[in-house]
């Protein structure tokens, strides 16, 4: 694996993190995927109260400056400080943004409300933000990122080479998980070569309808091995270390269930990407409720099935989190 | 990574070479709703022709792999390859040394993960309505599918998940629907009937109910 993505929560091209101090960073866990309205806002919500029920101590971050509203699942009106802030300088100390949410353990960083002329922070601001995130004193960090592939997403979906690609069974957003997929991955390899001119092939593969005819990652790999093998090695580390997580929502049959074996499969064939299908979420009225009456799922009625199956990928994740929740006094419910 | 062209033909079908033959059968059955040409997961990606490819490539694998014999000289002929070529089974593998031939299994998730999705304490607990639709789900078979393997009425099983009791008909058909359907799902029978009655029972008005519940 290559020194430079080795670290699972170093972001590419952000250089090596800071030695830090006795306190472990915490685990960044980014939940992206293309499309907006597929309940990304709903599952972070949940599944960061579930983390927190368990004893982790959580922050959920809402990375979408455009359509901020994770605040309000939570039951918070008006956030007094947010993302906002620290994007436009008002704010150095991200610490400052952190605020306290009705759930024991679980802390939220706001984006802004009602705000269009926020502007998107550049790369810079960007590493630094996930820097900051990285020395938050937590276990568990979410972060529940806008729609689209911009450059601000994919960045922010590269914290963490584990994130989360949420999918609704439905043609428009499995086009775009997988637009999304490939964009964090040829973004990715982008960052971990070293060559200008294989940057070069790389930036061009980009476009679908490039004239070298690059339709696929492995295609990509077969010119890169020919131009420089160093290069090419690198390539196929990267490829492997790239692990997204695949969650489908508002499964209503047998077969949405299985669609995400599926989009495995076909992430495997034709990316040569290894994705992990996380778990599913059922339909259910009762998501709708929650979010009306701005109280996670998972609390308002914890035995029904969609937050039975949220539940259960919330100790999927936990188990793979190194540091387990210590036993400070009153973590734990 | 290897190209279509190069794998053999547990690659193709996505499965350890440990699987027994249900299990090769439903990789099988997966990969051809996933290649079929209006599938969901990938119209999107695939190209003319693309996924005829591939589920060419499916069948045959599958042709070979679920018949005994020609399974056995398949995988002789592998053996064969492997000790030729020292090591590698797939690129997926973490690296050359590290794979044993031919019984390690490969990074790639098998197939059996449809199991490995809800196995988070469902272990223990009660066995209601939730949990026969939840483990059912998680199997990916439709009701219908239950229907037909158990010969009880779609109509019950429904009724069953649903915990609507006061539909269903006298106990002693519903102990038998129940048993039928958690074996049918792989469920410990006993147990779940047990449990499923103990529920049905305590919220039924009717004596005989009651009665039958026994101590």
């Amino acid at each position: 694996m290559s020194a430079k993505l080795g670290g699972t929560t170093s972001l590419p091209g952000a250089g090596p993190p800071r030695a830090a101090a006795v306190r472990s960073s915490p685990r960044l866990i980014p939940v992206g995927g293309g499309k907006g309205g597929v309940g990304k806002t709903f599952l972070v919500t949940n599944l960061a109260t579930c983390l927190a029920r368990m004893g982790y101590r959580v922050v959920a971050v809402d990375g979408d400056l455009e359509g901020a509203n994770l605040h309000t699942c939570v039951g918070i009106q008006q956030p007094r400080v947010s993302l906002a802030d620290y994007v436009a300088h008002r704010e150095e100390d991200i610490a400052k943004l952190l605020l306290d949410t009705p759930i024991r353990n679980l802390r939220i960083i706001a984006a802004t409300r009602g705000n269009l002329a926020t502007p998107q922070p550049g790369h810079g601001r960007r590493v630094q933000l996930m820097r900051d995130l990285q020395r938050l004193d937590a276990d568990i960090v979410l972060l529940d990122l806008g729609a689209g592939t911009h450059p601000a997403v994919m960045d922010y979906f590269m914290v963490g080479e584990e994130g989360i690609v949420v999918i609704a069974p439905e043609p428009t957003s499995v086009e775009n998980a997988y637009s999304f997929i490939r964009a964090a991955f040829y973004r990715r390899l982008r960052l971990a070569m070293a060559s200008h001119d294989v940057r070069r092939v790389i930036t061009m593969a980009m476009d679908e309808r490039n004239e070298r005819g690059i339709r696929t990652p492995l295609d990509l790999m077969k010119e890169i091995q020919a131009l420089d093998s160093a290069e090419g090695r690198r390539f196929v580390d990267t490829m492997r270390a790239f692990r997204p997580r695949l969650l489908i929502n508002e499964v209503r049959s047998a077969d949405d269930v299985k669609l995400g074996f599926s989009i495995r499969s076909v992430c495997r064939r034709y990316f040569g990407i290894e994705a992990e299908y996380l778990g599913y979420v059922n339909h259910d009225d009762r998501v709708r409720r929650s979010v009306r009456d701005r109280r996670p799922l998972v609390d308002l009625d914890p035995s029904c099935d969609a937050a039975v199956y949220i539940g259960r990928m919330a100790r999927k994740l936990a188990a793979r989190t190194q540091a387990p929740p210590s036993d400070r006094g009153g973590a734990r419910r | 990574m290897k190209s279509l062209s190069e794998q053999n033909h547990y690659e193709i079908l996505e499965v350890p070479r440990a699987s027994d033959a249900a299990e090769i059968k439903r990789a099988y059955q997966l990969s051809m709703a996933t290649y079929a040409d209006e599938a969901l997961a990938g119209y999107s990606i695939f190209e003319d022709g693309d996924a005829e490819m591939i589920r060419e490539r499916v069948e045959t694998a599958y042709r070979v792999l679920s018949d005994d014999d020609t399974r056995r000289a398949y995988d002789e002929s592998l053996q064969a390859w492997w000790s030729d070529e020292s090591g590698a089974i797939s690129t997926v593998a973490p690296s050359a040394g590290e794979v044993e031939v031919p019984e390690a299994r490969s990074l790639q998730q098998p197939v059996e993960t449809l199991e490995d999705l809800g196995d988070v304490d469902e272990e223990e607990g009660e066995f209601d309505g939730a949990r026969l639709r939840r483990t059912r789900v998680r199997l990916g078979i439709e009701i219908d599918d239950v229907g037909r393997a158990t010969k009880v009425n779609p109509v019950y099983l429904r009724f069953i998940e649903e915990e609507r009791f006061e539909d269903l008909p006298a106990r002693v058909y519903v102990r038998g629907f129940v048993t039928a359907y958690a074996s049918c799902l792989g469920l410990d029978s006993r147990r779940a009937v047990e449990s499923y009655m103990r529920r049905f029972d305590s919220s039924g008005p009717e004596p005989q109910r009651r009665f039958s519940k026994g101590g």
